[in-house]
């Protein structure tokens, strides 16, 4: 999957071992953070394509990280991974920029799967961008 | 200018074409990608819907979790397909926005349907108690409250924690919004993961806090029943939950009780019997049931221990056989715990309903273990020794008194009822609890029993403790972690009926206990889910343990080798345990809002935005339009690269290709795109299918076939290609390397096929639609029905309405769709037509051959 770079941000520190390792078994470059602060501090010295987040953490919510990253970093692509099924949650998510909600229990190809989806509409998206600024360069 | 300049700024115009191309390839790109994302969440969105309703049919079990999740799922997905839409086309369906959340909300609505006010009291005395305060205290405290208040009858005095105080607890420090969580991401199909988790929430629940009012409460409560029964009084703390004991449904020993506890240990007893809620027979139980985890309020009752002499069951009626209407008593030395939980034998009296009731049997049973309660040791299990190991438990005064008590119970509420009791020193009766009694019918046919070898014959005897037959694998569970490893639809052999077995009936075709009789909570939750159950068959685990497969014939008291269809087929069918639950109606009823499909015809006026009543109706009306906007993008682009192409395969065909994305091996210059230059493997999989036999050219038409063709011609719209748009004219195919959307004109009928196939096989997909025909209905039907019939042989789902045919395979490997694929291919060929000839049966018999014997032809043939 190219050179994806995926932070996962979940304060259950088992689930979030297991996941990193199982990331890193697939060659993935997996990054780990315990909470929403966390990650935006992580965020803001260091890279990412996509966002694997928890929806409900202590400190700050999945929804306010969402919003955080979404407004700091608007080509990050971020994935919510939660154990909380709630119709009006998830609605709220997504219309604030969230690429995809998906359940505990998630089957992991399928959560590679939508990691590689968001990982290519975040490079699609890039390259456009790039494509524009030249054709605006080219032009003046 | 400067001469360098102009020089400059001609380089750059000269440059900015195949920038702009390169902006436009790009455009292409993205436009595929987020169409793809929409055809995904299309499939996810069908998928659960197909979940849904396949669960409402059937009897799989399901809960709370499931509902929510799979809601959010099929919403989340239709989101994104809006989203995906506005995307495509921009501000061209905004409306969907506003159907979607009107529908959205409707679920929400649904899903949570607030429970109604109840008493706000924390706790109840029992003299206060009665039947109308059931939502408040629970069943089984509520009941008491009533024969105590009503009938006069003895009960041990206390008082009821209330609902209101569980949930108190519950809320407290958000403890229910964790377990909540915690279950929502458990897979709750496997037992070992179910497992762990009820006692990672159990653990949660003993540790949490108390809310301080509720503490005080219980304890003020306690203060008052010292004073009543003297200082120190040991008390028993037994689960009320709301829901439980209710008729159909006995929640029968899954719950704790916790027995002699004293002040001291008053509020973890408390604790305990809460979180026995979330123990693994409670779980499963309102899995298998239909219970939502709120629909279960826990009320807990608190009752003095009573220094039981003797005690047992009694049932108002026979529970095996409701045409017996008998009075039956169970008895054993000490509490009634060891004949609840099925682990000695017990007396029997049978009385009759007279008045005074009559002693009709006793048969007086070695008794060998009893329970006593001392203040300070607390329950104790004993050794019967001496003379009372053989004596009857009850006098003959006292099992009329019984039967009296049973009698008048039963009166008073209508129903039969199952009662707990104990005798205390006066050797006065005290009723512990009641509750309606499960009752089962027994199979219609009193067939005779079926004649047998007797070589076959395993064990004999015994009790029924549940009517029925039931076949399947020996499994013989001994140990606690044996639940863990229980397969779905054995005989569970076991040698004492306890209730730590009850959360296996639901996988159980039958269970074999050596202890035990009907009055057991083993027997009743088997009953319940009409789980055959012979108990009381001494050296059955050894016999059976290495039978492998057995009938269960609990109504001929029997175990037999081998799988006996003929005992099997006089048994009912088990009933459908979620219908009419709490949880299959609440799905029922959002289902109504997800599943049901109203938009069918493309062409027709209602197909709008604002005729989407179902999350169907969107996922429907999006993937129409989107694949519609795919196509109409790449026409309105002149751009060579990216406009449609003629397949040229030795002459030009009247194929017309759309390259999305990766569809052609390499660009692509003029009209015509040949086939050595398709990358698209579900086209060329089609493409093999369509060439791989000949057409034998067009079937023979009769007389009246070829008139209703000119008939058709002239009446059917969508025959007249002068109001269709180009789009819909011809044969085109949009294509990238692992999708294809093929829209087929062929004859008179048109077909869709659109296939997404690559190496993520959990989101491949097929999909055929087959619609019209020139010929009557009836053939054209006919028609439908034949091609049906092949697909569903494929493994398709395959749905009809009138002459429309939509036939859907997902989540296969690669290799074994693009083999469907070619079938498709074939089809499309050799049924064009097929309709005019459909009124012959000889002929359609004919093609039917012909057909499965090709199709075999080319399903044996490797891959190309």
């Amino acid at each position: 999957m190219g050179d994806v770079r995926v932070l996962f941000v979940d304060d259950e520190p088992d689930f979030l071992d297991t996941l990193l390792k199982r990331m890193q078994k697939r060659r993935i470059a997996a990054f780990g953070a315990q909470s929403g602060e966390e990650a935006l501090a992580w965020l803001s010295s260091n890279p990412a394509d996509v966002v694997v987040l928890d929806v409900r953490m202590g400190g700050m919510d999945g929804i306010s990280a969402l919003r955080a990253i979404k407004t700091a970093h608007p080509l990050v692509e971020v994935i919510l991974l939660t154990g909380h099924a709630n119709l009006e949650l998830a609605r709220d998510c997504l219309a604030a920029g969230a690429f995809d909600y998906l359940m505990k229990p998630v089957n992991l190809d399928e959560l590679l799967y939508k990691i590689e989806d968001a990982f290519q509409k975040k490079a699609l998206q890039e390259k456009k961008i790039r494509s524009l600024e030249e054709a605006i360069g080219t032009r003046t | 200018m400067p001469i360098g300049g102009y020089l400059k700024k001609l380089l750059r115009r000269r440059a900015a074409a195949p920038d702009d191309a390169a902006a436009l390839r790009l455009e292409f790109k993205e436009r595929y990608h987020h169409f793809k994302l929409l055809l995904g969440a299309n499939c996810k969105a069908l998928e659960v819907m197909s979940d849904i309703e396949e669960t409402l049919r059937g009897e799989r079990l399901f809960g709370m979790t499931f509902v929510r999740a799979a809601c959010t799922s099929v919403c989340v997905s239709v989101f994104s397909m809006v989203r995906g839409l506005e995307r495509l086309a921009p501000g061209k369906y905004t409306a969907l926005f506003e159907r979607f959340d009107a529908i959205q909300k409707d679920i929400e609505e649904i899903l949570a349907r607030p429970l109604p006010p109840r008493d706000p009291r924390l706790v109840i005395p029992l003299a206060e108690l009665n039947r109308e305060l059931t939502d408040a205290a629970g069943g089984k405290m509520a009941n008491l409250g009533e024969i105590r208040n009503r009938l006069g009858l003895r009960v041990p005095p206390g008082f009821a924690i209330t609902t209101a105080a569980a949930e108190r607890f519950f809320a407290h420090r958000e403890l229910q919004t964790e377990i909540d969580r915690r279950l929502q991401a458990a897979e709750t199909g496997r037992l070992d993961a179910l497992y762990a988790l009820s006692a990672e929430i159990q653990q949660m629940i003993i540790r949490a806090e108390i809310p301080p009012e509720v503490e005080e409460a219980i304890l003020q409560a306690y203060a008052a029943l010292e004073a009543e029964c003297g200082h120190g009084v040991k008390v028993a703390l037994r689960s009320s939950a709301l829901g439980e004991d209710t008729g159909e449904n006995s929640f029968a020993g899954q719950y704790r009780s916790e027995l002699n506890v004293g002040r001291d240990t008053l509020l973890t007893a408390y604790r305990e019997v809460l979180a026995s809620k979330y123990g693994l027979p409670a779980i499963t139980y309102r899995l298998q049931r239909g219970f939502r985890d709120e629909d279960i309020a826990m009320g807990v009752g608190c009752l003095a221990m009573v220094p039981a002499v003797a005690g047992g069951v009694v049932y108002s009626r026979n529970p095996v056989d409701p045409h017996d209407a008998r009075v039956f008593i169970n008895a054993v030395w000490g509490l009634p715990k060891a004949v609840v939980d099925g682990s000695t034998a017990c007396d029997l009296f049978v009385l009759s309903r007279d008045d005074p009731p009559e002693l009709l049997a006793a048969e007086v049973r070695e008794k060998e273990r009893k329970y006593l309660c001392y203040p300070e040791e607390g329950v104790c299990r004993l050794e019967v020794s001496g003379p009372e190991r053989l004596q009857p438990a009850l006098t003959r005064e006292q099992a009329v008194a019984l039967a009296r008590v049973a009698l008048a119970l039963e009166r008073h509420y209508g129903t039969p009822q199952d009662i707990e009791w104990a005798t205390d020193e006066a050797g006065e009766i005290v009723i512990l609890q009641c509750r309606p009694l499960t009752a089962k019918e027994p199979p219609t046919e009193a067939a005779a029993p079926a004649a047998l070898e007797e070589e076959s014959l395993l064990c004999r005897g015994g009790v029924t403790a549940s009517p029925g037959a039931g076949a399947g694998p020996v499994f013989v569970a001994e140990r606690a972690a044996d639940l863990l490893s229980f397969p779905q639809g054995a005989v569970l052999v076991v040698r004492q009926a306890l209730p730590r077995w009850a959360s296996l009936l639901g996988r159980a075709a039958a269970v074999v206990a050596e202890e035990g009789g009907f009055a057991g909570h083993l027997a009743s939750v088997a009953r319940e889910f009409g789980v055959p159950a012979l108990f009381g068959l001494p050296g059955a685990v050894e016999r059976l343990r290495a039978a492998g497969e057995v009938t269960v014939d609990a109504t001929g008291r029997r175990v037999v080798a081998g799988r006996r269809e003929a005992l099997l087929a006089a048994q009912a069918p088990r009933r459908p345990l979620m219908q009419g639950s709490p949880v299959h109606r609440l799905l029922e009823e959002a289902a109504r809002r997800i599943v049901p499909l109203n938009l069918l015809d493309p062409d027709a006026l209602e197909f709008a935005p604002e005729h989407c009543r179902t999350l169907h109706d969107i996922t429907r009306f999006i993937h129409e339009k989107a694949v519609l906007e795919m196509f109409r993008f790449g026409q309105d682009h002149h751009f060579s690269e990216r406009s449609s192409k003629q397949l040229y395969v030795e002459v030009p065909m009247q194929w017309w290709i759309l390259n999305l994305d990766d569809g052609f091996t390499e660009e692509v210059e003029g009209r015509y795109v040949r086939l050595g230059q398709i990358a698209c493997r579900p086209m060329l999989a089609f493409w093999r299918g369509f060439t791989a036999i000949p057409w034998e050219g067009p079937p023979a038409v009769d007389g009246r076939g070829m008139l209703s063709v000119l008939f058709q011609a002239t009446t059917n719209r969508s025959l007249n290609l002068g109001v269709r748009s180009k789009f819909a004219e011809r044969n085109y195919f949009m294509i990238a390397r692992s999708f294809c959307c093929l829209n087929q004109r062929l004859g008179f009928h048109f077909a869709t096929l659109e296939a997404l196939v690559s190496e993520r096989t959990a989101e491949n997909y097929l999909s055929f639609q087959f619609k019209g025909g020139a010929a009557d209905f009836e053939r054209r039907m006919a028609r439908v029905h034949l091609v049906a019939e092949i697909l569903e042989d494929l493994g398709f789902g395959v749905e009809i309405r009138e002459d429309h045919l939509v036939a859907r395979i997902e989540a296969r490997p690669e290799p074994d769709l693009l083999k469907r694929i070619e079938v498709l291919g074939y089809l499309a060929l050799h049924t064009r037509q097929m309709d005019m000839v459909m009124a012959n049966p000889t002929q359609v018999e004919h093609y039917r051959r012909k057909y499965r014997a090709d199709i075999e032809q080319l399903l044996a043939r490797g891959s190309a």
